[in-house]
């Protein structure tokens, strides 16, 4: 298929589309409608289907029903929107249901504002809901990987019948990029007849399916706790994704960063580099699970001397970078939050300003 | 620089993300040039980001009058229609510019302005993509061109083809786009006003194959990291 121009909430809808996703879920709120705008518009043509919860805790239990009966269903919605969804998030994980989740994430606490942000690392990657649970979670940088993180998202979520969170601050939402579609996604859920409820026909006939997450007896709990952390450790050594950028040459500085926050990262690199000064980054794809041995061996490097992390968040992943570089380095933090995206040259300074300390 | 021409109100509707607000500001800093007295109104209470008030500062430095909300409620994704507007609308601009947002949703803003519009001669301009989803035939646009007069209360009376995939555009972009609205323009009857294209690309494209002006565009609502200095 030929190139065409989408807004990021666009591409989302579409991708998610030609993953075989037919039951979309959602509830307005800036700056992602425009998902459900397009949804609203393409379901129809596709036999598929858009309902718009009467909320977003509505949503999120549609989002269960739906997956519970093994069907490919995907919500999005935005900050506030997500934390009413987060019980639903949740009994999902608690009953190994796979969905996917999108998060466009504006500006907090509270209301916020409407203007981008990355403000919900923590929401996404440690918590949100309650329990011992883990979302996979990726960060698109542009439309093109949103599209590669949507078709994605499904079959991972069915791997390990977990929800699959992909959050994206609000300008990959709402930026529109050249994007092509791969081509669309065949394969069906493949072990939905061993969870996913089979009805009143195959009483008698086979062992019913039963999704739930309560667990009275206190072995059968920890039991099923374990069972979850084991699919969370295998997604740590299975689907770590990252991106190394310019860290081939002897650099001062590493950078970490990601989503949008790493585009404005690459030109500041670009600017600094035709200056003679070199800047490294890695920019994690997921965010859980984190791309620690990346980032610790980046830092290890002999010529860096400093790591920041640059996000638009008061200082979120910075804890998992030094997690990461366990000490070896000095880790800092920069970023804004009120809507602002830093610039190239914002960047720049405080990089320049590790160098020269 | 040479005009396009249009005067007196032009209202510059079109599909979601067809570069409406691409379209309305170079058009406004292209007749500025000119010598024309021109005025620009944001009308996009539909659009989050990317908004004609993000170029409010270079506007007002080319000499152009900018109609905005008021700036404590700039990046509300409030429906907020400044009463400025109706007073521009009856002034006597050469050319006063409203730039609607998209879709049917972001021109129900000017069937509210029908009284202040009904005393001017009023142009109402589609701007067209088709490289973005539902405008990328004769049909879609149709489709869309219905929806916008029904909801504005207006007609559409010119066309304009904006075809573009922003750097990944090229001369073959632009003429498929010119290919199209000309269809759209033998269906319709409705006058190809202008096409657009990056100023970049304008020495590349052969200008004798287009019946109508071009309108050099440059980018100005453009992500942080493309942006040549800070956003004021």
């Amino acid at each position: 298929m030929a190139k065409i121009l989408m807004k990021g909430n666009e591409a989302i809808g579409e991708a998610a589309i030609r993953a075989g996703c037919l039951n979309y879920f959602a509830y307005p709120i800036t700056p992602q409608t425009e998902v459900a705008e397009y949804m609203a518009k393409r379901m129809p043509e596709v036999n598929g289907v858009f309902v718009q919860g009467e909320s977003e805790v509505a949503v999120g239990y549609m989002i269960f029903g739906a997956a519970a009966c093994g069907e490919r269903v995907m919500t999005t919605s935005s900050s506030p929107g997500v934390s009413l969804m987060s019980e639903a998030i949740s009994y999902i994980a608690g009953a190994r249901c796979p969905a996917v989740f999108v998060n466009i994430m504006r500006g907090g606490p509270g209301l916020g504002g409407i203007l981008p942000s990355q403000g919900d690392y923590f929401q996404s990657t440690k918590g949100g809901g309650h329990g011992d649970y883990r979302l996979l979670v990726m960060a698109p940088d542009g439309v093109q990987e949103i599209v590669e993180m949507v078709m994605m998202a499904f079959p991972l979520a069915e791997k390990y019948r977990n929800p699959v969170m992909i959050v994206g601050d609000g300008l990959i939402g709402q930026m529109m990029e050249p994007v092509e579609f791969p081509d669309n996604l065949t394969v069906k859920p493949s072990n939905k007849d061993a969870w996913a409820t089979n009805g009143m026909d195959t009483r008698g006939s086979k062992e019913k399916n039963i999704v739930k997450s309560l667990y009275l007896d206190p072995e059968e709990l920890n039991n099923h706790n374990l069972t979850l952390k084991a699919q969370y450790e295998r997604m740590k050594k299975e689907e770590i994704r990252f991106e190394a950028y310019n860290t081939d040459g002897d650099y001062k500085v590493l950078i970490v960063s990601y989503g949008t926050m790493s585009r404005v990262c690459k030109t500041a690199i670009d600017n600094m580099k035709a200056k003679g000064i070199e800047t490294g980054m890695i920019r994690p794809k997921t965010l859980f699970p984190y791309p620690l041995q990346a980032v610790h061996d980046a830092a290890a490097k002999q010529s860096c001397k400093a790591v920041i992390s640059i996000e638009m968040s008061m200082g979120q992943m910075v804890e998992d970078v030094e997690r990461a570089v366990l000490g070896q380095k000095p880790v800092s933090w920069y970023g804004q939050c009120g809507g602002n995206v830093p610039s190239p040259e914002e960047v720049e300074e405080q990089v320049m300003a590790l160098i020269n300390k | 620089m040479s005009g396009i021409g249009l005067k007196g109100v032009v209202v510059i509707a079109g599909n979601y993300g067809s570069g409406k607000t691409e379209t309305a500001v170079n058009l406004a800093l292209n007749e500025k040039k000119s010598g024309f007295d021109v005025c620009i109104a944001d009308l996009d209470l539909v659009n989050p980001y990317f908004r004609t008030r993000e170029t409010r500062k270079m506007l007002r430095e080319s000499g152009i009058d900018i109609v905005l909300p008021d700036e404590k409620y700039m990046n509300a994704d409030l429906p907020i229609l400044s009463p400025a507007v109706a007073g521009m609308i009856k002034s006597s601009y050469d050319l006063a510019i409203l730039d609607a947002g998209g879709d049917d949703a972001g021109v129900m803003v000017i069937a509210a302005l029908q009284d202040a519009l009904r005393q001017r001669k009023v142009a109402m301009l589609q701007v067209i993509n088709p490289f973005r989803p539902f405008t990328e035939n004769v049909k879609g646009c149709i489709k869309v061109k219905e929806e916008i007069e029904a909801t504005s209360k207006l007609r559409v009376t010119g066309i304009v083809s904006n075809a573009n995939l922003i750097d990944d555009t090229t001369p073959e972009i632009i003429y498929k786009g010119y290919e199209l609205i000309q269809d759209l323009s033998e269906k319709t009857g409705l006058k190809v006003e202008f096409i657009t294209a990056e100023t970049s690309l304008v020495p590349e494209l052969d200008l004798k194959k287009f019946d109508c002006p071009v309108l050099p565009i440059e980018r100005y609502l453009v992500p942080p990291w493309k942006r040549k200095t800070t956003r004021s």
